[in-house]
């Protein structure tokens, strides 16, 4: 069995996750040496897209048609697939819900007219999932080296990494953090990923959920503990909608018609 | 008082300790249906096979480890009276389970184990026997049957009620048709459906077969049942209705164990731990212990 | 149980002669709350009720690798560290005690067996605080579990010793303490008065194993279960909570696997949940309600006292306000202004 090979991809993203690998100075080369990387154009314009893939990880949101067609090409070449950052796992701030207006009319009010950027026809940013099946994600925006060796290992040793199913507090208790929640901080740590080791709170700033939100996440009860501790609930539906995605947003335009009865314009 | 240098103590014994896996070989596999593969293995080690595989009870499990992907319980489907390996039947269902089947005969995977309670055999001597298994719990179910079989004079009568989707969800065919032949205890197979049309025994739900259970003496019956939890409560009736005592009922259950020997939680129900306390349980630990299934 | 009495003065000396030892670990201050931390016992500060994080921090590694594979073989990679670890209190040691028979019960566990064998265990007197309950749990002393036990006294500590190396330890420093006089043990007496009057919490704990049994299917659960955020944190800082993850991780920087146990909590929507995704306990209430009954019913059952020792670290780190207080005022019937009781969560 040779070694895997691999190709990293940005879509509609600020490429920071493509950077941070690049950032992975001291195990650059170590990276090299396990996979044999086949395109992985911020480091190197040489790439060879002819051959089958074994890991594809794709950074970015879907966000026009040149992204779709790309990522249905990666897809169709690659065993697994990992979609890499908030944008590729959730759909990135660019996705965050902003109200009950179509996209097209936000699109509008952007820029200016319908037709206004021609490279590409836009879609709604969406991530991966939205459209191709995704084997495994690495959320956080942007990703981590750790948790990024992490699971660089696994797939070189030919196995699909899985991430934790739980919030970030464990990780921040694990740090003997004191609770910025019962400080009266706002903090999304209770419905957000856990795996980035709890950074954020561990300097003392509350967690604004770049590893987006948990599977299980109790946002309801999360809105009525802030509101509890004397926030607003268009600010706290601010705060969740920053890396909400996609999904939260659906849930939040829904659970916002239910207590207001109408939209969070 | 003479002075110790060092009062604390750091020493690591290595042979101690119950978490480190032992690693075996596949001998054999093959698939019992499209989902379930059979794997018989043994320890490499040559001096534990004998010792590992002679003192497990029927109803026992192991963890099996995967290095990378991790560790899961599976129940032994072989019997201790035939020794020198293990054999397990394992269906295709996540992450551990898909590399297992990427395996090949010679590959390795690593055990430890035996763990659980596993089924009141000595308890059982003397005793009828009613099995009753359902799809998948023929794996944990053939363990104790050809237990029974193999001490065949410790028992009274032997019923061994099999029921699977159909024909080719049934788990050791040829080995329970086989068994149709004998004389000395009753098996019985039904299909829910058979789209073959060549299936030459019943077809209906496992409980129907219950008509055949004749002449066992109740006050003295032990009733096993495995199989999907939907299907407990139908066979559970049935015993009930024979008048089996809810003592002598036992089911074995399965939950998620990340270490075998009652730490870890995951398989906590109530104040038991099922790789502890179970994965055998009587009908009436099911009633007190809520949750349980 | 032998006693001596030590200067107060006599306390920072004596603990740094212990880093012989091994590292001496202590609470210090971190923020408004105390941690376990190896400093010099000159920052140690005798006042912390609670850490964040109770000691068993020592024994269970929050994460740690206990299995390497390489070439082929799994090894043990037990990593046992000598420490002495001051500042224990009654109710941290109970919990310790459960610890150390749920360890060591039927399966030995040789990671905790190793750690514990390789510390020093120091007791400290408290004095309790609004959140404390030890009273309520029968926790609020202790007879065994440590190594030395101190309380402190208005201008001394009494020293018990409470093992035959606890006994050694004091021997070689005999300088440092002195034999006790009536007058020491009539100063006592009075501090356990004002101590036993300090205890706030009004609640009582007597038949509580039965009430939880029986309110198995009490809508408390799901009400609680709407505003619980299983977040884990009352797990987490629970000193009696044992529960465990085991991981497997792939370290490219040295090519070898590492088996990794890390703490892990019954609140976590995936500890039930089988291969193929059945999950025996979808709903956050029966999570829930199965940390409650398995605290104060189940190891009833099992050890013959609740797992609940009355540090009252859950009632000071949940941030909905459930917790083990606040759940048996709602089992007992008794109104309480929880939050979960007065904000009704609108579930979707």
């Amino acid at each position: 069995m040779g070694k895997p090979k691999i190709g990293i991809y940005g879509l509609t993203g600020c490429a920071g996750d493509q950077l941070n690998i690049l950032n992975c100075e001291d195990e650059l080369l170590k990276i090299f040496d396990i996979f044999e990387v086949k395109s992985f154009v911020m480091a190197s314009r040489a790439k060879d897209e002819s051959v089958p893939l074994d890991v594809a990880f794709v950074e970015g949101s879907v966000s026009t048609e040149k992204d779709l067609e790309e990522l249905k090409k990666v897809r169709e070449k690659s065993r697994i697939l990992v979609a890499i950052g908030h944008c590729a796992v959730f759909g990135g701030v660019q996705s965050m819900y902003m109200g009950c207006e179509a996209w097209m009319e936000r699109y509008k009010k952007v820029y200016g007219k319908e037709d206004a950027v021609t490279i590409s026809p836009p879609l709604e940013p969406r991530p991966l999932s939205a459209y191709v099946k995704v084997d495994a994600v690495l959320p956080g925006c942007p990703i981590e080296k750790e948790p990024f060796l992490k699971m660089a290992g696994l797939l070189a040793q030919g196995v699909i990494p899985k991430n934790p199913d739980y919030p970030v507090c464990a990780e921040c208790k694990w740090k003997e953090n004191e609770c910025l929640l019962l400080k009266g901080e706002m903090c999304l740590g209770p419905i957000t990923n856990s795996g980035c080791g709890a950074i954020c709170p561990s300097h003392n700033i509350g967690c604004i959920g770049c590893w987006g939100p948990i599977e299980e996440e109790n946002f309801a009860a999360g809105i009525a503990l802030l509101e509890s501790k004397g926030y607003t609930l268009d600010a706290v539906i601010k705060r969740f909608s920053i890396f909400g995605g996609t999904e939260r947003g659906e849930k939040l335009a829904k659970y916002i018609e239910s207590v207001k009865g109408g939209c969070n314009g | 008082m003479k002075e110790r240098v060092d009062i604390l103590k750091c020493e690591v014994h290595e042979e101690e300790n119950p978490y480190v896996p032992e690693r075996a070989r596949i001998i054999r596999k093959y698939d019992l249906t499209n989902d379930v593969r059979f794997f018989q293995v043994r320890l490499c080690n040559h001096e534990k096979v004998m010792e590992w595989t002679t003192k497990y009870k029927p109803g026992q499990f192991m963890m099996l480890s995967i290095p990378n992907v991790g560790e899961a319980p599976f129940s032994i489907t072989s019997t201790p009276t035939r020794p020198g390996i293990f054999e397990f039947c394992i269906r295709k269902v996540g992450r551990l389970t898909g590399k297992l089947f990427e395996l090949r005969e010679n590959d390795f995977v690593w055990l430890r184990g035996p763990f659980g309670n596993g089924f009141p055999v000595e308890k059982m001597r003397g005793k009828d026997l009613l099995f009753v298994a359902g799809g998948l719990g023929a794996a944990p179910l053939r363990s104790v049957l050809l237990y029974a079989l193999d001490y065949r004079e410790r028992f009274g009568k032997i019923y061994y009620l099999y029921g699977a989707k159909n024909p080719d969800e049934m788990l050791f065919k040829d080995e329970f048709f086989g068994m149709k032949e004998r004389q000395d205890f009753d098996c019985y197979l039904t299909v829910d459906s058979d789209p073959t049309g060549e299936w030459p025994y019943d077809i209906g739900v496992v409980t129907t077969l219950f008509k055949y259970v004749k002449d066992i003496d109740v006050e003295n019956t032990v009733a096993v049942v495995c199989g999907p939890p939907v299907m407990y409560k139908f066979v559970v009736q049935e015993f009930m209705k024979l008048g089996i005592h809810e003592e002598n009922i036992y089911m074995t259950l399965e939950r998620k164990m990340k270490c075998g020997m009652g730490k870890c939680g995951q398989c906590v129900v109530g104040h038991k731990y099922t790789c502890i306390d179970g994965p055998v349980f009587t009908l009436w630990d099911v009633k007190t212990i809520r949750n349980l299934i | 149980m032998r006693v001596f009495k030590m200067e107060k003065g006599n306390l920072v000396p004596f603990l740094r002669s212990l880093e012989e030892f091994g590292e001496v670990w202590g609470p210090v201050k971190k923020g408004n709350s105390f941690v376990y931390a190896h400093e010099d016992p000159e920052k140690f500060d005798l006042s912390a009720i609670r850490t964040l994080i109770p000691a068993k921090k020592f024994f269970l590694p929050k994460v740690a690798t206990i299995l390497k594979f390489k070439n082929g073989a799994w090894t043990d990679n037990r990593e046992c560290k000598k420490r002495v670890i001051f500042g224990l209190h009654p109710c941290d040691l109970h919990a310790l005690n459960i610890y150390h028979e749920f360890y060591t019960r039927i399966y030995e566990d040789p990671y905790y067996t190793s750690n514990r064998e390789a510390t020093l265990i120091i007791g400290l007197s408290c004095l309790p605080d609004d959140n404390c309950f030890c009273n309520l749990t029968d926790t609020s002393t202790i007879e065994e579990g440590f190594d030395l036990f101190f309380t402190e006294l208005d201008d001394k500590f009494l020293v018990w010793v409470g093992s035959p190396r606890g006994d050694e330890v004091l021997a070689k420093r005999k300088d440092m303490v002195e034999d006790i006089t009536q007058n020491d043990i009539k100063e006592y007496i009075e501090w356990r008065k004002k101590r036993e009057k300090m205890f706030k919490v009004d609640l009582s704990f007597t038949g509580l194993p039965e009430i939880v049994s029986a309110s198995y299917d009490s809508d408390i659960w799901d009400k609680m279960g709407a505003a619980c955020l299983s977040c884990g944190t009352c797990t987490m800082v629970c000193p009696s909570c044992t529960c465990f993850d085991v991981e497997d991780e792939y370290d490219i920087r040295n090519d070898e696997l590492n088996r990794k146990r890390k703490w892990y909590s019954c609140f976590f929507r995936e500890y039930s949940m089988v291969a193929g995704g059945h999950n025996f306990r979808e709903a956050r209430a029966e999570r829930l309600r199965l940390w409650y009954t398995h605290k104060l019913v189940g190891f009833m059952s099992e050890y013959g006292e609740p797992a609940c020792v009355g540090c009252g670290r859950c009632v000071v780190s949940c941030p909905v306000g459930i917790n083990v207080l606040s759940v048996v005022r709602a089992l007992t019937g008794e109104k309480n202004d929880a939050f979960w009781a007065k904000t009704e969560v609108k579930q979707l």
